[in-house]
C-alpha cells in the first residue's frame, strides 16, 4: 500500500465516520434514554432522503438547505408516532418494542414503495463529483459538507443535552425515570421529544446520504444495522461514545475493505462479537 | 338440525370454491418475482415483460392444445428479493395453486433456489433472469433459461475496447459477491487474460454494499486502462459516483448490469456519459423472429404503447417476454398440458424471436444468443455500439477524464 493510497483510505474513513456518527446519533439517544431499540430508524433515514430528493427535484432546493426541512418533517412524525404508538409499549418487555418498531419499519418502507415506487434515486447537484485535491488524496465537496453538517449536529445535540433544561430532563429520565418524575419532569413529554429528536437526526442523516449513495425504499435496513453496531461498539450513554463507535466502525470497515473487500462485513461484525465478549458495555461505555 | 346447517354450509362453500377456481379453459402460470426489496425494480421489469406477452397471447386467442384455445393468466407472488422466500413460494404455487408451469423469478440466486423445487415436482420452469452457470451445472432437467450465460456478459465490452485500441494493457475487475456477479466477474477477467490483457485487480465486495471507495482507492493506485464492474444497478451507480469522487479515470468503464436501465442516467446525469453496458438485448438489434412482433423495434414500440412509463426498454423486459413466449411455443408443440411432455418440448425448442435465437443446450441454458454492448453518449441517449454488425453508432473512446468535464 503506497502512502498516497493510505492517505486516501484515511480520508475515506474520516468522511465515513462523520456520516455514520449522524446515522447512529438518534438511534443511540432513543435506545439510551427510552430503552427502545428503534428498528424503524433506517426507515426514518430513508424518509429524510426522500424529503431532500423531492425538494431538489421539484423546487431545485440545494440538498444542504433542505436538511432543516427534513429534520422538521421527521421531528413531527417522530413526535406523533411516539405519542400515538410507541408510548403504548414504553414499559412493555423488550420484545414488544422490537415487534412494534419492526412493524413500523415494514409499514413505512412499504408505503414509500407504494407511493414512490422502487426506483433508485440520487440527488445529483452541480458540485456532485467535484472535490478538493489534497496531495494524492481527493475529498469530494459533498462528502466534506456532510462531515461538517454531522459534526455540527453532533455538537449541537451534545450541547442541548448538557446545557438546556429539556436536555437535562431527557438525561435525568434516562438515568432514573422514577426519580425524574418525582422532581417534576413530565416523562411523557420528555419521551416524545427524545423520540422526535432521534427521528430528526435520522432525517438529517437521510438528507446527507441522498447525495452520497443511490437510494431506494429499502436503503434503511443496512443503516439500522450499522447504527446498532456503532452503539454496541461505542457504548450507550453519551454523544461522544457514538462518535467513537462510528469512528471505530468506519476505520475497520474501510481498512478491511481496502485489503479484503469480500470479507469487510464479516470482519467488522466479528470484531463486534469479540468486543461484546470482552467489553459488553462497549469501548467507552460504563459497566452496567 | 345443527348438522344439516353445517352440511349445507359446507355444500355452499364447495359451490363457491368451484366458482372461484379459475375457469377450466385458462392455463395459469406461476411466478414469484421480487416486487419489493433490493431487486424490486428488476422484478417489476420481469413482471411487465411476462404480462406484456401474456396479454398479447390472449389477444390472439390463446394457446392451442388439442384443437382447443386456452387463455393464460399468471399468478404472482412477491419474493421480497429473498431467495429462500422464492423457494417457499414456488412450492406454494405448485402445491396450493396447482400451477403446472413456472415463469422464473428475477436473479440468479432465486432462480437457483427455485430450480430444485421444480425438479422435485417435475414442473418445468423457463426463467429469463438467472444466468449463473451454477444453476445449470447441477443436472436439473426442468429449468431452462432464455438468456446468455453470466460468464459471457463482459466479453463484448472487452472485444469492443480491443477493437478501438490496440494499446490497452490492463484491466481491473470488481464484482458483487453473489453467484451471478461472481461468474460475470471471473468470466470477464478470464476473457481479458485470454486476449492478452493483464488483470491488475480482481476483487469481490459484499452484496448490498454502500461504499466501494476502498476498492476504488486500490484500483486508482494500479491505474488500469479499463474498469469492469459486475454487480447490479445500485452497485454500478455507486461505482461510477465514487470513481468520479475519487478521480479514478480509466479509458473505458463497462458494467454487466445497470447502464441499460433508464435510471442509470437519471441518477448519474452527466457522469453516465461514455459508460459501456453489457446487454442481453436492445431494440436496435436486427433480428427477424417468428412471433407476433418479429423485430426488436416492433416489440419495443408495441411495449411502449402499452406501458407509457417506459422510455427505454430494459432487456429484462424483453427476455421475460421471451421466456413466456417459449412456454407458449412449447405447449403448442407438445400439444399437451402435461408438465413432463411440455418439458420435453422446451428441451427441443429452436426458434428465432424478436429477442434472438431461443434454444437450450443440454444443461438448459441458451448459449446460442450473443451479448451486445450499449454506450451512454453525451447527447443524452444510449446507443447499441457492439457488435459492429448491429451497431447504431460508433462507440466513443476513450472516455473523457472526470477532471476535463463540466
Amino acid at each position: 500500500m503506497s502512502s498516497g493510497e493510505l492517505g486516501q483510505i484515511v480520508v475515506n474513513a474520516v468522511l465515513l465516520s462523520g456520516i455514520l456518527a449522524l446515522v447512529a446519533l438518534g438511534f443511540s439517544l432513543v435506545w439510551g434514554i427510552m430503552n427502545i431499540v428503534n428498528l424503524a430508524h433506517g426507515a426514518f433515514i430513508v424518509l429524510g432522503a426522500y424529503v431532500t430528493f423531492f425538494l431538489h427535484e421539484l423546487l431545485h432546493i440545494d440538498p444542504f438547505l433542505s436538511i432543516p426541512v427534513s429534520m422538521l418533517v421527521l421531528f413531527t412524525l417522530g413526535w406523533i408516532l411516539q405519542r400515538g404508538l410507541v408510548n403504548q409499549v414504553i414499559r412493555a418487555p423488550l420484545l414488544a418494542t422490537f415487534l412494534l418498531t419492526f412493524g413500523l419499519e415494514l409499514l413505512i418502507v412499504n408505503l414509500i414503495n407504494f407511493f414512490f415506487k422502487a426506483d433508485l434515486r440520487s440527488v445529483t447537484t452541480g458540485y456532485s463529483g467535484a472535490g478538493l485535491t489534497l496531495g494524492p488524496a481527493r475529498i469530494p465537496y459533498a462528502r466534506l459538507g456532510a462531515l461538517a453538517v454531522s459534526m455540527v449536529l453532533v455538537a449541537a445535540l451534545a450541547w442541548f443535552l448538557k446545557s438546556t433544561r429539556t436536555g437535562r430532563a431527557i438525561r435525568a429520565t434516562g438515568m432514573d425515570i422514577d426519580a425524574a418524575r418525582l422532581t417534576g419532569v413530565k416523562v411523557a413529554a420528555v419521551y416524545a421529544s427524545t423520540f422526535a429528536i432521534g427521528a430528526a437526526m435520522a432525517g438529517a442523516a437521510g438528507s446527507l446520504l441522498s447525495m452520497i449513495v443511490p437510494f431506494d425504499p429499502n436503503l434503511g435496513g443496512t443503516y439500522t444495522q450499522r447504527a446498532f453496531a456503532i452503539c454496541v461498539l461505542g457504548g450507550l450513554g453519551n454523544v461522544a461514545n457514538v462518535v467513537l463507535g462510528a469512528a471505530v466502525y468506519a476505520f475497520v470497515d474501510v481498512f478491511v475493505g481496502a485489503s479484503w473487500p469480500s470479507l469487510s462485513r464479516a470482519v467488522t461484525f466479528a470484531i463486534l462479537v469479540i468486543l461484546l465478549i470482552f467489553r459488553p458495555q462497549g469501548i467507552a461505555g460504563k459497566p452496567a | 338440525m345443527k348438522r344439516t346447517a353445517a352440511v349445507s354450509a359446507l355444500a355452499l362453500l364447495t359451490a363457491f370454491g368451484a366458482f372461484s377456481a379459475p375457469a377450466a379453459d385458462t392455463i395459469v402460470f406461476g411466478a414469484a418475482v421480487s416486487l419489493t426489496g433490493k431487486t424490486a425494480k428488476e422484478g417489476e421489469y420481469t413482471r411487465d415483460g411476462y404480462n406484456f406477452l401474456v396479454d398479447k397471447l390472449n389477444e390472439t386467442g390463446g394457446i392451442t392444445v388439442g384443437g382447443k384455445k386456452y387463455k393464460v393468466s399468471v399468478k404472482y407472488y412477491d419474493d421480497e428479493s429473498k431467495s429462500e422466500r422464492t423457494a417457499q413460494l414456488i412450492e406454494k404455487l405448485i402445491n396450493e395453486d396447482k400451477v403446472s408451469f413456472i415463469l422464473g423469478p428475477y436473479g440468479s440466486a432465486p432462480s437457483g433456489t427455485a430450480a430444485p423445487i421444480c425438479e422435485k415436482y417435475r414442473i418445468p420452469m423457463i426463467e429469463a433472469n438467472g444466468s449463473a452457470e451454477s444453476i445449470f451445472s447441477k443436472g436439473y432437467r426442468y429449468t431452462f433459461a432464455v438468456l446468455s450465460p453470466a460468464k459471457l456478459y463482459l466479453k463484448g465490452v472487452v472485444d469492443l475496447v480491443l477493437s478501438k485500441d490496440k494499446n490497452v494493457r490492463t484491466v481491473a475487475v470488481l464484482g458483487e459477491n453473489e453467484p451471478f456477479s461472481k461468474e460475470v466477474a471471473s468470466g470477464g477477467a478470464d476473457y481479458a487474460r485470454e486476449k492478452g490483457l493483464q488483470v491488475v485487480y480482481q476483487e469481490l465486495y459484499p452484496s448490498g454494499t454502500q461504499d466501494v471507495s476502498a476498492l476504488l482507492t486500490n484500483i486508482k493506485a494500479k491505474n488500469p486502462d479499463v474498469i469492469l464492474g459486475a454487480g447490479h444497478l445500485q452497485d454500478s451507480l455507486l461505482i461510477v459516483k465514487q470513481a468520479r469522487d475519487l478521480g479514478v479515470s480509466p479509458k473505458a468503464m463497462g458494467f454487466s448490469v445497470g447502464p441499460s436501465s433508464p435510471e442509470f442516467r437519471d441518477n448519474l446525469k452527466g457522469s453516465a456519459d461514455y459508460i459501456l453496458g453489457a446487454t442481453q438485448w436492445t431494440e436496435a438489434l436486427k433480428y427477424n423472429g417468428d412471433d407476433p412482433w418479429k423485430t426488436p423495434k416492433a416489440y419495443a414500440e408495441a411495449f411502449r404503447a402499452k406501458n407509457p412509463k417506459y422510455r427505454d426498454i430494459p432487456y429484462q423486459v424483453a427476455e421475460s417476454s421471451a421466456a413466456a413466449l417459449a412456454f407458449w411455443r412449447a405447449i403448442e408443440k407438445a400439444n399437451s398440458l402435461d408438465p413432463v411432455k411440455v418439458r420435453d418440448a422446451i428441451a427441443s425448442l429452436d426458434m428465432m424471436t424478436f429477442y434472438g435465437q431461443v434454444k437450450f443446450d443440454s444443461r438448459g441454458i441458451n448459449v446460442y444468443k450473443p451479448m451486445a454492448v450499449e454506450q451512454l453518449q453525451p447527447d443524452g441517449r444510449k446507443y447499441t455500439v457492439f457488435p459492429p454488425s448491429v451497431a447504431e453508432k460508433d462507440a466513443i473512446y476513450p472516455m473523457v477524464p472526470w477532471d476535463k468535464r463540466k
